[in-house]
Order: structure tokens, then sequence, then C-alpha cells
């Protein structure tokens, strides 16, 4: 067949008109790719100072959860950005710093603390801005903002049952021991309320300066009134003494179990566990917890952080903490506060530590309580647990109205 | 291929393809909006499941809370556990048994809400039941129900004494599953056992799988989590019988949603379900029963348009496939066949048959070559013929363009009819079709018009429509009744833009005036060569009615609450189930009649009138109110009635909702006492206030009346309770409180806010401020005189006073905070300006505040910045040689420039920061003075510091000076320190021991502005003072004015006789000095030597004067 004389020239025109058609499609399908921008949090725990052994893990967790977010597409596209501040162990510090970054960085959300000291001076700061925190460590209760998400254990998830657990296996004579701050001073109040209503006798209670070395003439005392049990809210490096003389006076956990509120495996370790075997504490996770969510979970953290690593209950919370943050900010589809703070109500979780929920009224979580006797390898065993996720009560419902004013020194 | 195939083949890939595709993507993208808005639909209905099953249990769980805190139950736990232990067959517990089963037999068996209830003691002993069952008078602990979920509820609430809710499991006992709420007995601060109800199954069943607004197919699902696969819990719809019983192993795929769900996490999506059908789900976890949750309507019902659309599209696809291919085939049979037959032509005459000749009527191209090939044959014919062939081929040819002219004719005749006939067709199909169709020009005017347009727009006959300017005639006034310009009209937008328009938001008007909803189409159309219109409408009245009636219906309907419809004369016309079981009547007994049947007659007219007036001119009124049953009980019910109006604002039904809320206003009502009132006082807490303040401030908004708001606190109360103990401070917060309270009016707000502050909010005191600000001034006025009257408390009389700020507001302009804020800011003021005073909020004060607040944090950042500096004024002696300097704080602010002292000395006395302020003052000045010791010169001059009275006070201000002064190791003789009279006033015995202290570190003291103050002569002679410095004020007006001329005669002598230096500041002229001079003082100080200047400039000046 003969082509005609302007077939070729035909064909060429047609040919640039296909590959506008093609450019024109790639143009439309790429055009709509946009980058967004980062979405940033702010991250405010002491990696100086006193409390800086305590909570520098806390920031590998939350580290943990935001890469584990970004990996899996961010939020809707978008990264999230950590900026990490040093409290330096100190709360005013620390408010300052939450300050700033509320209006200088612009966050959308702050994650820390460790203290109740930390915490009282963060949250006229957090409620000034109607902002938004995640406080990850078990406290003395009392308390509760719309703006601040406990990710701990409220009394009734850690101390009322430990101290319950103990008078039912141990005897009725407790002898409390505690730093002097808030959280031991209430915590306390609130145990001699419980002993006083499980027919229970607190035989003394005594408190020593936060970070104390000499406890022999306490452990003496203890060993003169010999109690059933101790009760135990010692907060930091104290602990490291306070085994030690009763390792020296020769009190064995067999003898006299001491029940303790604020050791968890991270502290154990580095105290040297053989000090404190056989003896108890009580938190929501142990990194002994049974369960697949919590082996990937400490599969997860040694892959990244190394495999030497040790996990407990106030980093899981951390991690749990930013799990539910990015799930509500997900399902919210904007960065509106309130819109979120709403969604946040809603939020469960399979967690490590068992499904978690967040309780839209008193803004704390729903967890399981467990009681753990510690083990020579620095591990615990678990002797009980409730079985399902308690719900939270910041308020204790035993202690009637005018008492709880009492402990809270009128600021319910 | 043959040309008529490759035809079709290109008519279908041009036409049909591309028609196919885009349908096809627009289709995807209808199902996909579709499946998103379900899931998100689905999502909210999960949402609301959930809450809905939360605070059912919730309030259950705040009943059993409250009943266990109830003396019935308090006081049964302590008598029957007495009865019990004696043998619960005695008559004594028989006694206690009846006496409790009366008490909860309207409880358990009249409301459905409990099955059963039960009082547990402290070991575990079931020692009430109210249904007698088997597991009474067995032990939790130990007894054959030891493992139900009974016990660990009683476990629970005994090891957290919180209440608890249990799981869900098949009780023997009941012999049904069962799930039970517990609650701690708590008496004097003891546990006494545990007080614990078994939810009724029935009524809990229907709050659970309420599957309202799951259209048809739809259902809620609940499992718990059992080993590896899930159990379902309630009955499913499909399998009734699935209740604790059917069981789903985690490998099986219709699982992992539930599975999902039971696991803590939640989501939506497309899955299959426990028949195996694919559905549409949302799941959930309900964290106070350790369930899953799915909320799910089959995909057949949810996707049922978009399968209607794919049935449509495709039908329309094959008819178009059709179409087109007839087209085509047409197409190519007039290309095809002539080129046949022209074949066939060539074929005879190569047989021999030159006299063929091809068919030349084929159109275009093909006829030209039928020409060219009859030419060429003919030529070639041409040269075998003879003359007379030659004629008769011409007759012949004349013949054959006879019969063609003949034939034309023919053709013609036979188009003309064709036309006609399809002319006749389109004005019959056009007059067949209900919709109405015009036509329009370019100018807007009609062309034609099909009868049912004819009369849809009210009309006879077209003619009075043809040629008439339709939008001016039809359509000129839009719905709400404004002109509708036709440069406006959307119909006519067609004509510019070529596009079809199709409007349903728009009216058409009959000739009669009544108008019409209308749906057109307006298509640009070519007619006679000129762009114009046609238009399709018709009247859409019936689809609106329709539309009206579903968005009613469509509100969900059957609901726990009780809902009920009347027509616009409050007639009730329907009403739902809930309505039923709250009020008790039923439907048929209340159809017809007038809902005031149900009033309580407890209300007032003025509410109804008021509710009505809200109905009527709002659509709607919500709140609550007394109804009766028909049992007669009152009780309160939450009630929102809202009216429904159609489109021209006609109210056409009333809908109104409304719940029980019995339970809820008796928690209310405790909650309200516990948490709003001050234990101590008996007065509203701050949350009360607040509550009250946002209400009144809503309520001026509207009446346009003031209010105002008093802040007050006691001065020294304080003092009282730290010297008398809190015993007396308490009896004194309290009296405050009651004498507050006789001196305002009984709607008046006194609320205690903590401490010894107390808030008085003063509503509707009248519109104009003026007045009502008068008022409120006698009233605080009022308040003050009687808060200042002693206190007796126990035998010791007090007297103290009131500081009282006041803020006015009217309106809700101003925030709560703000107002309180400035009420506080006014009582502060009180406060500075000596207590036992009213102040009034002014902005004025606001700035001053804001101002000062700013000072002090620009002031935080000076000291770090490194903004202040020492200046040094010169002092003289006698000789007019230089003796000293007195180092003088200066501060320059970046934006202000030079801050004078006096601005700023007083706020950070008031702040703290004077004590790092004076402590960098003496770091400062001791650094200077080591640098000065080095100097042979300088080595000799005295300098000069100013002491603060907050540094003064402090515990180690000696240790303190004395580090510096060894760190810099300066000649402690060489530093004075200058203190005010207001430094040395205040503990005597404190201030004299720190001077010996200063004394013994060998530093000289001066005293500061002398002659100012109110120290005695007696008290200065205990102070080891060194020298006295005349204030500046005598020294300004010595000259002039002889009683200060006296003063300072007197200072001087008094000095000598003291034996103490004296020297004057505030030297300005030279007879200011001569009279110093004269009358024996040998030091000076002031502008006439030099003014205060920095250290390089002084240093010169002290250099030159040396020599």
């Amino acid at each position: 067949m003969k082509r005609s004389p302007n077939g070729g020239r035909v064909n060429l025109v047609l040919s640039a008109m296909l590959a506008a058609v093609l450019l024109y499609f790639l143009w439309l399908f790429f055009g709509h790719i946009e980058t967004k921008p980062n979405i940033k949090i702010g991250v405010l725990h002491s990696l100086t100072g006193t409390m800086a052994a305590s909570e520098t893990p806390l920031v590998d967790a939350v580290r943990l959860a935001v890469e584990e977010a970004n990996q899996s597409g961010g939020i809707d596209g978008a990264q999230i950005e950590m900026i990490v501040a040093d409290c330096r162990s100190d709360a005013n510090y620390c408010a300052q710093q939450a300050e700033k970054l509320i209006t200088q960085d612009k966050v959308q959300a702050l994650f820390g603390c460790w203290t109740s000291a930390c915490r009282k001076a963060l949250k006229p700061v957090v409620e000034k801005h109607h902002h938004l925190l995640f406080y990850p460590v078990q406290y003395e209760g009392f308390e509760q903002s719309p703006d601040i998400i406990y990710t701990g254990a409220a009394p009734n998830q850690q101390i009322i049952p430990m101290v319950a657990w103990a008078l039912q296996n141990h005897g009725k004579r407790a002898y409390l021991i505690g730093s002097d701050y808030i959280f031991p001073r209430t915590a306390n109040r609130i145990v001699k309320k419980l002993l006083q209503a499980q027919g229970g006798q607190a035989v003394a209670e005594h408190y020593v300066p936060l970070g104390e070395q000499k406890l022999d003439a306490v452990v003496r005392d203890i060993a003169a009134k010999h109690p059933d049990f101790v009760v135990n809210t010692l907060n930091g490096d104290s602990n490291q003494y306070f085994f030690s003389a009763l390792k020296k006076a020769g009190i064995r956990a067999t003898d006299i179990p001491v029940f303790s509120t604020s050791i968890a495996e991270a502290e154990l370790l580095a105290m040297g566990p053989d000090l404190m075997t056989g003896h108890y504490a009580g938190w929501n996770y142990f990194q002994s917890v049974d369960s697949d969510e919590n082996r990937e979970f400490i599969a997860r953290f040694r892959h990244r952080f190394g495999q030497d690593k040790v996990l407990d209950d106030p980093m899981e919370a951390a991690y749990v903490g930013v799990r539910l943050w990015v799930n509500a900010l997900r399902e919210a589809e904007t960065l509106d506060m309130t819109t979120l703070k709403i969604l946040l109500g809603q939020q469960t979780l399979a967690a490590p530590e068992g499904i978690v929920a967040i309780d839209a009224a008193t803004r704390h979580l729903w967890k399981q309580v467990r009681i753990a006797r510690a083990r020579a390898d620095g591990q615990f065993d678990i002797v009980w647990q409730s079985g399902r996720s308690m719900a939270p009560a910041p308020f204790p419902f035993f202690i009637p109205y005018e008492e709880r004013i009492a402990i809270t020194g009128g600021a319910p | 291929m043959k040309i008529a195939t490759r035809l079709l083949l290109l008519f279908v890939l041009v036409s049909v393809l591309p028609l196919a595709l885009f349908s096809y993507f627009n289709l995807q993208g209808d199902e996909a909006t579709l499946r998103a808005e379900t899931m998100e639909r689905l999502s909210g209905l999960a949402d609301k499941k959930v809450v809905q099953i939360r605070s059912y249990l919730g309030e259950r769980e705040r009943e059993v809370s409250i009943r266990a805190r109830g003396p019935e139950v308090m006081g049964a736990a302590i008598t029957m556990q007495k009865a019990y232990a004696a043998g619960w067959r005695n008559a004594a517990y028989a006694v206690e048994d009846a006496g409790m089963h009366r008490y909860f037999a309207r409880y358990v068996e009249e409301t459905g809400l409990f099955y059963d209830v039960f009082l547990i003691t402290p070991q575990g002993e079931i020692i009430y039941t109210q249904k007698h069952e088997a597991d009474f008078a067995t032990n939790l602990l130990a007894g054959p129900y030891r493992e139900t979920q009974l016990a660990w509820a009683f476990r629970a609430a005994r090891m957290t004494l919180e209440p608890v809710i249990s799981g869900y499991e098949q009780y023997a006992p009941s012999q049904s599953p069962a799930l039970f709420i517990a609650a701690p007995i708590m008496v004097d601060g003891q546990f006494k056992g545990v007080f614990a109800v078994q939810l009724g199954n029935e009524l809990f069943y229907r709050v659970a799988t309420d599957a309202t607004g799951l259209g048809l197919s739809g259902e809620v699902a609940f499992a718990k989590r059992d080993g590896d696969g899930v159990l379902y819990t309630l009955p499913l719809r499909y399998r009734p019988d699935a209740a604790m019983k059917f069981r789903v192993a985690q490998q099986e795929s219709t699982l992992v949603q539930m599975f999902a769900a039971v696991s803590g996490e939640s989501g939506a999506g497309e899955r299959t379900d426990y028949r195996g059908k694919p559905i549409v789900a949302a799941w959930r976890y309900l964290s106070e029963l350790d369930w899953g949750m799915m909320v799910k309507m089959d995909a057949d019902e949810v996707f049922v348009p978009v399968n209607q659309q794919r049935t449509l599209l495709l039908e329309v696809l094959l008819g178009l496939l059709l179409l087109a291919g007839l087209i085509a085939y047409y197409f190519g049979r007039q290309i095809s066949v002539p080129l046949e037959m022209l074949a066939q032509t060539a074929d005879e005459m190569a047989d021999g048959d030159l006299g063929k000749r091809a068919d030349v009527s084929a159109p275009g191209e093909l006829g030209l070559f039928a020409r060219a090939f009859n030419r060429m044959a003919g030529k070639l014919h041409e040269s075998y013929r003879t003359l007379e062939e030659r004629i008769e081929q011409r007759t012949s040819e004349l013949n054959a363009s006879n019969e063609e002219l003949q034939q034309e004719v023919v053709e013609r005749e036979m188009i003309e009819q064709s036309l006609q006939q399809s002319s006749d067709r389109i004005t019959t199909l056009m007059n067949s079709v209900v919709e109405g169709i015009y036509g329009v020009d370019k100018q807007g005017n009609c062309t034609f018009i099909n009868i049912a347009g004819v009369r849809l727009l009210g009309y006879q006959e077209e003619g009075e429509l043809l040629g008439r300017h339709m939008h001016d005639l039809i359509h000129h006034t839009r719905p709400d009744g404004s002109h509708y310009p036709s440069a406006e009209c959307r119909l006519y937008r067609c004509l510019q833009t070529r596009e079809n328009v199709h409007v349903d938001d728009e009216w058409f008007w009959r000739k009669d005036g009544s108008s019409f909803p209308v749906d057109y189409w307006s298509r640009p159309t070519m007619l006679d060569g000129e762009w114009g219109a046609v238009v399709t409408f018709f009247d859409i009245t019936e689809r609106k009615v329709i539309n009206d009636k579903m968005r009613v219906a469509a509100a969900t309907f059957e609901t726990h609450e009780g809902i009920l419809i009347t027509d616009a004369q409050a007639n009730i016309v329907r009403v739902n189930r809930a309505f039923e079981e709250i009020t008790g009547y039923s439907a048929g007994e209340v159809l017809g009649r007038n809902p005031r049947m149900l009033s309580s007659g407890r209300q007032s007219k003025e509410f109804y009138a008021e509710m009505w007036r809200a109905l009527l001119e709002e659509g709607g009124w919500s709140g609550e109110i007394l109804d009766r049953r028909k049992n007669g009980e009152i009780y309160p019910k939450w009630l929102t009635i809202s009216a429904v109006k159609n489109e021209q604002g006609k109210v056409t039904e009333y809908v109104a909702i409304f719940s029980d809320i019995t339970a809820r206003k008796r928690a209310e009502e405790e909650i309200r006492s516990l948490a709003f009132f001050d234990a101590l006082t008996g007065l509203p807490n701050r949350r009360f206030l607040l509550d009250r303040f946002h209400l009144a401030l809503s309520q001026s908004a509207r009446s346009h009346h003031c209010g105002a708001l008093l802040f007050l606190d006691m001065d020294k109360f304080k003092i009282l309770n730290d010297t008398q103990g809190h015993d007396y401070g308490d009896l004194m917060l309290i009296e405050v409180g009651r004498r507050i309270r006789e001196c305002v009016r009984e709607t008046d707000t006194v609320a205690r806010l903590g401490g010894d502050e107390f808030v008085v909010l003063f509503e509707e005191i009248g519109a104009n401020m003026q007045e009502a600000s008068k008022k409120i001034a006698l009233i605080a006025e009022k308040v003050r005189a009687v808060l200042s009257e002693p206190y007796a408390l126990k035998g010791y009389e007090f007297r103290s006073s009131p500081s009282i700020g006041v803020s006015m507001y009217r309106g809700n302009a101003e925030s709560v905070d703000i107002l309180m804020k400035q009420a506080d800011m006014a009582m502060y003021q009180a406060k500075d300006a000596g207590r036992n005073a009213v102040r009034f909020f002014d902005p004025l004060m606001q700035q001053a505040v804001e101002a000062r607040a700013e000072l002090e944090t620009d002031l935080r950042g000076a000291l770090h910045n490194h903004e202040l500096q020492l200046h040094y004024q010169i002092q003289m002696d006698s000789d007019s040689r230089p003796i000293g300097a007195e180092a003088l704080i200066r501060w320059m602010h970046p934006r202000r420039g030079m801050v004078p002292p006096l601005q700023f000395i007083p706020v950070a006395e008031e702040s703290a920061l004077i004590l790092d302020i004076g402590h960098w003052v003496f770091e400062d000045a001791c650094r200077q003075l080591a640098e000065w010791q080095q100097d042979e010169q300088m080595c000799h001059l005295v300098l000069a510091v100013n002491v603060s009275a907050h540094q003064f006070r402090l515990r180690d201000f000696v240790e303190r000076l004395e580090a510096v002064i060894a760190r810099y190791d300066i000649v402690p003789a060489h530093l004075k320190l200058e203190l005010t009279e207001s430094v040395v006033l205040g503990d005597v015995a404190d201030v004299v021991v720190k001077m010996h202290a200063l004394k013994a570190l060998g530093v000289r003291l001066s005293l500061d502005d002398f002659g100012t103050g109110y120290s005695s002569l007696a008290y200065l002679k205990q102070l080891p003072l060194d020298q006295i410095k005349i204030d500046q004020s005598f020294v300004r007006d010595v000259i002039t004015d002889p009683n200060d001329a006296v003063m300072v005669k007197a200072i001087i002598d008094m000095a000598q006789n003291f034996r103490l230096n004296v020297i004057a500041e505030g030297v300005e002229t030279e007879a200011q000095l001569a009279f110093l001079k004269q009358n024996g003082c040998m030091a000076y100080q002031g502008y006439l030597f030099s003014k205060p200047v920095p250290v390089g400039e002084f240093e010169a000046l002290a250099r030159r004067l040396f020599e």
C-alpha cells in the first residue's frame, strides 16, 4: 500500500498529541502529591540532676512510639517531630520549658514529668493554654484535669490493692516508710485510711529527706517493732541504702516483706537485684508480663536501643501515651485540640500491659493491676493480678468527701 | 477486513469506549464515596452505642454506690450480720430479711433494672439475697460459687474499695448469664461488707442490641475473648441462640474484626460476618465489660444504589453499542455496496459486455469514481460504435437523463413526506411527555412549547406564550419573594456558556400568579441557524413534600427517649414505644389528644407561656418539666420540643423528645451538695460561683441589666490563724460568711473561694450602670462596716477589717476570668490604700498593674543582660577635696532608655528582685572599690552604697557582705553602708545586733534621708552610726525657708553632740554650700559638684580635683 504524501507528517502530529496527553495525565497525578509540614511534640524529662536516671529511658520509649508512627505513614502523611527539653530535675524550670514549647515551638502535645511536684508545676501552664499533657507515672491521685491524660496508675490501681493484698497475706501490722515530699505523704494518708478500713494498724510512719543515705536507725526501729510488712514509698537512691541496711540488719524478705511503690526493673537493675530478692512491688506493667503484645514490644525496643535494655512500667506508660495520642490524631483528621481531646476520651489500645482505655470522665487509664515478687535476676514474678483492666479512681470512693479535703489541704 | 467492519470498530472505539470508561470511573467514585460515608456513619453509631452502654452501666454503678452509702444498706450490714451469725433460720433474721425485702421489692421487681440484690460480709458470706436462690448463705471465698463473676466482683471491691462491674458469664444459681455490680460498704471508715446487684438481663439486652439507625439488615453484636477465639455474649439477630454458646476460633477468617475489638482495638471496614455474608462494620472495645462490640450492616443493603446504577449503566451501554453498530454498518454499506457493484460492472465489461455501465448515484468521491469509470468505459466503447449507434446512444442517453430527472422528483417527494412524518412524530412526542418543554431564542423569547408545558404554567394554549419573554413571564421572582432579574437567570446562562444547566431549587410562576418548585434542564440548541435553548421542566412540589416527610421520619424514632409528635394544632399524631413506657399511656389512649393531658399541674401558667413563646419565636424549647404518669406519679423529665416547619416557614408538626430524669436528678442533688458547697461555712464554693457567674453573664446579656462582683478578704486573718490556731480562724470565717449574708439580698450569691477570700455576686441591679454602681457602693460600704465590727470568738475578742474590690459588668462582653481578675485587682488596690477600704475596678488600675508587671519582667532580664550599671556622685569636704562617692544604680533599658530608680526600685522591692539587685550592687561596688584601692589617688575615697530594707533583714546579711568583702579583699573602712530610716525601724534588737556586727567588720554606717522619718532620738542613740546624711529636701530650701534652716542647724547640732559625722546631699548652689559650712557641716554632695556619672567620667573628675 502506498502512503499518501503527507501521511508521515500526520503521524508526527498524532504522536506529539499523544505525548502531550500523557504528560498532562502525569502532571495530574503528581501535581496532587504535596509534602506536609511536621507535627511537633514536646518531651519534658530530666536528663540531668537527681531524676535523670529514672527519666532518661522514658525519652527512648517516647522516641520508639514516634518512630513507629512515622514509619507507618505518620499522621495522614505528616511526620511527627520530637522536641526534647531537659527539665534538669527542677519543676519550675520544667514549667518554663513547657511554656516555651507551647508558645514558641507550637507543639501539639507535651509528654513528660515524673515527680508530682513537676506535674503540679506544669498543670497551670498546660491549663492556661488549654494544651495537652501526657503524664506517665503512677501518683497519689486527688487530681484531674481536662488537659492532662494520666497514663500511670491511680491509687486504686496500685497502692490500694497492693496494701490490701499484703493485709490478706501477711498480717495486720504495717510499717510506713517514705521520702519526705508530696507523693509519699499523700499516699500514706490513703494507706492509713485503708488500714483502718481493713482492720489493719500502722505501727509507725517515718519519712526521710529525698536522697537520704543513713537509714540504719529506721531499720533498727523496724527490727524493734517487727511489723508484718513494710509499705515503702521511698523514691530514688534511698531505696538502695534502705535495702542494704535491711540486709545488714539480717532482716529477710520472709521475715518482714517490703512492698514498694517506686521500684521497677530499671531501679532494681541499678541497685543490684539481690538486695531486693523476695520483696514485693506493685505496678501495672512488668517486663515479665506474658503476652504477645509485650514480647513484641520488648523485641522492638531492644532492636532499636540495644539488647541489654530493661523495660518497666513508666516506660511502657510513656510509650502507650504516644500511641493513644497518635491514634486519636489519625482519627481526628485535624489538629484541632478540642476535637482531639474528645476523641482521646474514646481511645482503647492493646498495650503491652493488656488492654488500656482512656476513661473519658477522669482522663485516667483503665489498667490491669499487678503485684509481683522480685527475683534474683532482676525480673519479677507476678503473684497477683486483677485479670482485667480496672476503672481508674483518682478520688478514692472509700474516703468520705470531707476527709479528702483534709488530705489534699482543701484543694480537691 | 471489510470497510463496514472497520468503520464499526472505529465507531465503537471512538464513541462508546470513552463513554464506558468515564461511566466506570464515575461509578467507582460514587461507590467509594458511599463506602466512606457508610463507614463514617457506622463509626458514629458505634461511638454512640459505646456511650449508651457506658452511661447505662455508669448509672447502675452510681445507683449501687449511692445505695451502698445509704443508711438502709449500711444499717443492714451491721444488723443482718448479727442476725445471720445467730442463724438465718431464726426469727431475728426473718424480721431483718422481711424489712430488706420490702425495701428492695420495688427496686428489683418493678423496674427490671436489677434481677437480684446481695449483701456480703467482709469474709465473703452471702447473708442476704432478694431471690433466695442457691447462692444464699454460701461463701464466696470458699463456697461452691467462688469461681463466679459475683465472687470476682466481691474480691475486686474488697481489694480496691471501689465500686466495680464484673464480667459476664453463666451464673449457675440463676441458670442464666449474669453481670454484677458491687460496691464496698463503709461504716465509720471501716470496711463492713459488699453490696452487690445482679443486672436484669432483659433490659440490658434491649439497651445493648438496639439497632436503631442500622437499616433493615443491621445489628449490634457483642463478644468476649475466649482463649484464642471469641465467644458471642448476647443473642445475635441471625442466631438467637448464640448467647454464651456460639464460639468462633481465631483461625476462621470471619473472626478478624471481632478479635481486634476484644483485643482493645477499634476500627471500621468491609468484612464477612459469622454467616459468611459480606458486611460493612465498625468495631469497638468496651472497657466496662471487657467486651468487643460490632455494629454492622449487610453490604448488599449498603450498596443497593450503586448496584442499581451499575445495571442501568450496563443497559445504556449495550443500547449505545447496538446503535453505534447499526449506524456504522449503515455508513459502511453506503461505501461498500457501490464499490462492489462497480467491481461487478468491471467484471462484466471484461467479459465482453461493453454496454454495461456503473451506477453513479453514489454520493461524493464514489460517484466521481463511478463517473470517471463510465467515461473511460464510454470512451472505450465509443471506438467500436457506428454513427447510428452514436445516435442511438444519444437517444438512450436522453432517455436515461429523463428517467434520472423523474427519479429525482420521486426522491424529493419521498424526502418531503418523510420530513413531514418526522415533524409530526416530534410534535406527537413532545405532546406526549409529562415534562414541560419549551424553546427560547437568544433573546429569551418562546419559540415553541408543548402541551404539558402550557398546562403546567396554567395557560390554555401555546399561542399565549409564543414570542413572549419567558423569564419575565414565568420566572420573574425568586422563591424568597425577591425580584429575579433576567440578567441573572440561570436558565439563560446556557446561552452564553453553551453548557447544559440543571436547576432544582427555583420556582416558576403560573398565569394565575401562583408558583411551584421546579426542576429544569436548559440545553443550548442550534435552531434555524441561531443559538437558542430548549428547556425541560417539571413540577416537583410532590417531591418536596415527600422529602419533608422523610426528614421527620428519618429522625431516629424508636430510641430510649420518649418521642411525641403533634400536628400544628398540638394534637398528638404519633408516639413511640419509650413514650408508652415512661408515661404509662398506650398510643391508642393519647392519639388525637392534646399533650396537656400529661402535665402535672405543678408548673405555672407563665412557664407554659414562656415555652410556647420559645416554640413560636425560636422554633424550639428544651428544659426540665414535671409531668404526671398514668398512675398519677409525678416525675421530672428533660424535654426538648422542636417545631417542624415546611419550606414556607409554616409549622407543620411539633416533635417533643424527653427522657425520664428521676434517677439522674436524685444523683445530681447528691453530687451538687457535695461538690458545690464549702464544707466549713456552708456557702457555695468556687465551682458553684463560676457556674452561677456564667449563668449571670448570659442572663445579663439578655436583660441588659448590670451586675457586680465583690471580692473581699479579711486583713490580719493569717495572724489570727497563726497565733490562736485554726479553730479560731474557722470560727471567724463562719462569722464573716454569716455577716455578709445579712447585708445582701436572698438572691445574691455569697461564696467562699478558700482561705479568707469571699466573693459576692450581685445580679440584676438595674439597667443604669451609674445607679447600679451607687447601689453597690452603698452595699459594699455596709459590708465593710459590718465586717469591721469586733469578733467575739470563744471569748476572745478579735478586730479585723476587710479589703473589698468591686468589678461591674453588663452583658457578657467580658469573660468570667477577666471580671474575677478585675475584682481581685481592685481588692489589692484597696489593700494598698491601707486596708479596710472599698475600691472599684477601673481600667487605669489595670494598666498600671500591667505596666508594673511588664517592668518587673524586664527587670528580671536586666540583671541577666547587664543593663544595670552603677553611677557615682562625688562627695566633697569643706576644702573642696574629694572624700568619696555614692554609688547609685542606673538602668539602661534597651527600649525605654534610662529608667529612673524611683520607678523600678519599688517594683523590685515588691518582688524580692531587690535581693538580687542589692547583691549585684554590693558585688559591683566592691569590685570597683578593689580597683580603686590599687590606685594611688583613688585609694583614699570612701564608697557609699545604699542598702534596702529587704536586704538588711536577710538573716545572713552580715555573712554575705563579709564574703563579698573577703572575695574582693577591700579595706572595709572604705565601704560605707547608707541605711534609710525604714531600714533601721523594725525589730530593734535585731537591727542593733546586725549593725554592731557590721561595725565589727569595720564597715562604716550612715543614716540616709535623715529627718524625714519618725525615728526617735533615743532610738538613734542606740545605733552605732558613723554619719548622718541631711536629706536634700531640707537642703533645697535652706536659704529661702527659715523652718528648714532651723531644722538643718538642729540636725548638725545634734550630730555634733552625738559625735557623728554629717554630710548634706542635694547641694546645688554656692549659697547653700556657704550656709552649711557656716553651720559646721563639713561634707557635701550635689549637682554643684557633679551629677552621678559613669565610672570613667567620675575617675577623670576626681583626678582633676585632686590636682
